[in-house]
């Protein structure tokens, strides 16, 4: 039994850094009602962004560059943490304007549309950065690891999942806790009452849109340092994502976070008997829930269902 | 896509036309600039592309998870050559077949889901099978691929052609595809076809109608996995290898645009014209930059946000509205259902 | 003889009850109406009867034999049509392929994938003597979409008519249509009358006072009161809630 411990742990927090990932997109398809295959490229986006911010070649004039490498990689890091999602935001800001015409549609409009931006923004992101394998430099106090219970523990997986269940309690909070929450929870159901409430539709879904899409840069950055970063790290997150998603029911917060957290531990807990195979049983947990389970685990029904 | 004459017949002039043109293709690709498999792969995708039509186009169920019948067909078709008979039917039929049971074994799990969730379920499953193909070494050979394919002779009793030289391969596959076009064709505008159609515009009615859409849904999944994965195995014999990479989900996110864009929602011919216009895209543009899936994105965009019908599509308007300039004004509908 | 007879149906939607008790039993050639207002469970009770809906209890027999909980394809087969409320047509196909599909002549040959469709004169002829039988037998060639609305109203039924139903369902048929174009679906279902089985959710109380033989009016998931148009218009029941004053 001890043995599974350090699956078991190692599993909890792929569980909360899954949860992260699936934040924004769980957002957008509860108000939307339209899947952002996107998601993974904006994910990618944010690591990469925040490559720049902190690594060893800015994108700035030279004078500028090398001032700002003298600021301590501490900084620099949480700096990038604000900034990138910040600027990925804007990205956002720009796939909302073309996913509009699709709200209300057919969600395979979305579904097609936002297969295409993400297959422009990874190509983006090759010519810029090419394909290579980059590492995001981290603070010497994040990094490096610990020993506990007789083995060793990398201490950024840590770091990364205490702050992937603040990103987690900051967005109940918006949901549960503040007048947008309400509406966000109300226009997936009624965009009608949130007409008649006298909010602006259009602006909220822009909002949540961007608001999802700086979740997806920030967890791309938390993400990083375990991951790496490379072109291809957009499917590797947006799969977890929407499988995630339906596998918790569309439109439940709760239901995204327990089964982020029950994918981790099946990922884990599969990885301590087949390693090779490890990746394998989140489809299959997918497969088994949904089989008896149509809507997920806490779905209710929902427009994409037809 | 109404009834008109040529419907009913088993070849059409369009066909024929088709045919004819690709059997030129040797002839001319290599003065054009292009490089002469292209024409082989163009054949190839084409029959995977209009057997993916089979659930799009005509049943309505996207699916994003194709490349893992394409994959298996490939992975079949080496696999019977190696184990069962070096045999080029044996090995073509294992490929339709591996597909066959790949699609039935999916098809029992989505085959009452629509729209969304079934596009999500088949992306899962799509994962499902590229992940195994990644990993069972002993059987797929994992990233390093399934290698040393042949492309064997094709016997047909009395004689036998062989297939090794591009040329002969390209003819070969093109008389494949000549067949492939007309069972489709013949399948679309049959009654069954029919009831496919009904069930992409309502399922609810179809089935109000006596028709079990269960079964109906399972039987095109089935059958289109089975010409998918028979493209499959002509595709790892033309490249004499199979590699998990069809398998992933961009290469299956490729399939549907390929389809969409040439117009397969409106159009029989649509997923060919789609098939062409993007490996022709790729050859060239691609010569000249090596960003060319940004152009192809970003047209793609375009295309789902303005032209959602496609080329196709596009065009039969444009000629519609040719027509009825002389005409009374008909009532035009640009209105296309995404599938 | 009843030919389509509901007994102690009870509908639930998790922990809501939607249809109490219902009873109901359709004689042979009888045109029955079901009237009730909104919410009331009358649509409930109408997807129960034709299957899209399971009950939790309850039978419903067509001719003796029990159909409840049934498939929607199922319970067609026997013969049972219905027609949408909000109409759900083909609308890339043709008003004769519309009816087409409809046809059981059709549906025996669902599987078929070898002889085309066009061409097939038996098929189109029935088809089309189908769209006549319901006014539409010029508009056969035009596609559902770009139809007006009463004549899309039409196709629904004709699509109905094309199963050779022995019970016909109707889901607020004159659901969206005029003063004109209410009176010239009256004629139609008029027509058919005695040759059919109907049964016919309305809200227009003239249209089903001046047609069915029977009403049904179904309140808070039962039937609250049942006889013919002028029992009805007598009923203390119906009087009180006003359904019966025409409009």
């Amino acid at each position: 039994m001890f043995d599974l411990l350090p699956h078991l742990l190692n599993g909890l927090v792929l569980g909360l850094l899954l949860a992260l990932i699936a934040l924004g997109f769980m957002l957008i398809v509860g108000l939307m009602e339209q899947i952002n295959l996107a998601h993974g490229s904006l994910f990618a986006l944010g690591a990469y962004l925040a490559l720049a911010l902190t690594g060893p070649k800015p994108p700035l004039p030279a004078d500028l560059a090398a001032l700002w490498l003298q600021v301590p990689i501490g900084w620099r890091y949480g700096i990038a943490l604000i900034v990138a999602p910040c600027l990925a935001g804007i990205v956002g800001i720009a796939v909302e304007f073309c996913m509009r015409r699709t709200y209300g549609k057919d969600p395979l409009y979305g579904l097609l549309l936002t297969f295409g931006v993400a297959l422009v923004l990874e190509e983006i992101l090759r010519l810029t950065w090419g394909t290579r394998d980059h590492v995001l430099p981290i603070p010497q106090s994040m990094s490096g690891g610990f020993i506990f219970a007789d083995l060793i523990w990398s201490t950024y997986r840590f770091y990364a999942a205490g702050m992937a269940a603040i990103a987690i309690g900051l967005v109940w909070l918006l949901i549960e806790k503040t007048p947008y929450g309400a509406m966000i929870k109300a226009g997936a159901h009624d965009s009608e009452m949130v007409r008649a409430l006298g909010v602006n539709l259009s602006k909220l879904r822009l909002g949540v849109f961007v608001l999802g899409t700086m979740l997806a840069a920030f967890a791309g950055i938390v993400v990083a340092p375990i991951w790496g970063i490379r072109p291809h790290m957009g499917v590797d997150a947006v799969v977890p994502a929407f499988l995630i998603i339906v596998l918790g029911g569309i439109g439940s917060f709760w239901g995204a976070v327990i089964a982020s957290l029950l994918v981790g531990l099946a990922v884990g807990v599969s990885g301590a008997y087949a390693s090779e195979w490890s990746l394998l049983s989140m489809y299959l947990l997918l497969v088994a829930v949904i089989s008896f389970r149509a809507r997920g685990l806490f779905g209710k029904k929902s427009v994409l269902e037809v | 896509m109404t009834g008109t004459s040529s419907d009913a017949r088993l070849i059409t002039p369009t066909m024929l036309g088709t045919w004819l043109v690709l059997a030129t293709v040797p002839l001319w690709i290599s003065a054009v600039g292009l490089y002469p498999y292209i024409g082989v792969e163009i054949v190839i995708w084409s029959i995977y592309a209009l057997a993916f039509n089979l659930l799009l186009g005509t049943s309505g169920l996207p699916s994003f998870g194709h490349g893992a019948f394409f994959g298996v067909g490939a992975y079949a078709f080496g696999l019977t050559q190696f184990n069962i008979a070096a045999n080029i039917w044996v090995s073509l039929a294992g490929a339709l077949l591996a597909g066959a049971f790949a699609g039935l074994l999916v098809g029992l799990f989505i085959a009452h889901r629509r729209g969304i969730y079934f596009a999500l379920m088949t992306i899962a499953f799509g994962q499902i099978f590229w992940t195994i193909s990644v990993k069972w070494h002993s059987v797929t050979g994992g990233e390093d691929g399934l290698l040393n394919i042949a492309r064997l002779p094709v016997n047909l009793g009395v004689v036998s052609f062989d297939i090794t030289d591009n040329d002969a391969l390209y003819y070969f596959v093109l008389a494949v595809f000549a067949v492939v076009v007309v069972l489709l064709w013949r399948l679309v505008n049959s009654p069954y076809g029919r009831i496919l159609s009904a069930i992409r515009q309502s399922e609810v009615r179809t089935a109000h109608l006596g028709y079990n859409v269960w079964l109906y849904k399972l039987s095109v999944i089935v059958l289109s996995a089975a010409f998918s994965g028979f493209a499959g195995g002509l595709f790892a014999m033309a490249q004499r290898s199979a590699f998990p990479d069809v398998m992933n989900l961009a290469q299956s996110g490729l399939i549907v645009m390929m389809t969409l864009v040439g117009g397969g929602l409106v159009s029989f011919w649509g997923p060919v014209i789609g098939v062409i216009v993007f490996l022709i895209a790729r050859d060239v543009i691609g010569a000249a930059t090596n960003a060319w899936m940004l152009y192809f994105g970003t047209m793609f965009v375009l295309l789902v946000l303005f032209r959602p019908e496609g080329i196709a599509g596009t065009a039969k308007l444009i000629a519609e509205r040719w027509r009825s300039r002389s005409a009374t004004p008909a009532v035009l509908s640009s209105e296309t259902r995404s599938g | 003889m009843a030919l389509i007879e509901a007994d102690g149906i009870h509908v639930r939607f998790g922990d809501r009850v939607v249809l109490e008790e219902i009873n109901l039993s359709v004689n042979e050639g009888e045109l029955h109406g079901i009237m009730g207002p909104n919410g009331a469970g009358k649509t409930t009770f109408f997807n129960t009867l034709t299957g899209s809906v399971k009950p939790s209890r309850g039978r419903i027999r067509l001719d003796g034999s029990d159909i409840a909980g049934l498939d929607p394809h199922a319970i067609a087969r026997k013969g049972v049509a219905r027609s949408f409320q909000i109409m759900t047509l083909f609308n890339d196909f043709t008003a004769q392929e519309n009816v087409m599909v409809a046809l059981p002549a059709f549906r025996a040959r669902g599987f078929d994938v070898h002889r085309a469709v066009a061409g097939d004169t038996a098929l189109a002829d029935e088809a089309n003597a189908v769209l006549a039988s319901v006014g539409l037998g010029a508009k056969a060639a035009i596609s559902a979409k770009l139809l007006s609305y009463g004549e899309r109203r039409a196709l629904e039924i004709a699509v109905a008519l094309a199963q050779r139903p022995r019970v016909l369902c109707l889901d607020e048929p004159t659901s969206g249509l005029g003063t004109d174009g209410t009176l010239r679906l009256a004629d139609l279902i008029g027509a058919l009358k005695g040759k059919l089985t109907i049964v016919a959710v309305e809200h227009d109380m003239r249209f089903l006072f001046s047609l069915a033989d029977r009403i049904s009016v179904i309140h808070w998931g039962q039937v609250v009161a049942r006889g013919t148009p002028r029992e009805l218009q007598e009923n203390p029941w119906v009087k009180r809630s006003n359904l019966g004053s025409f409009g």
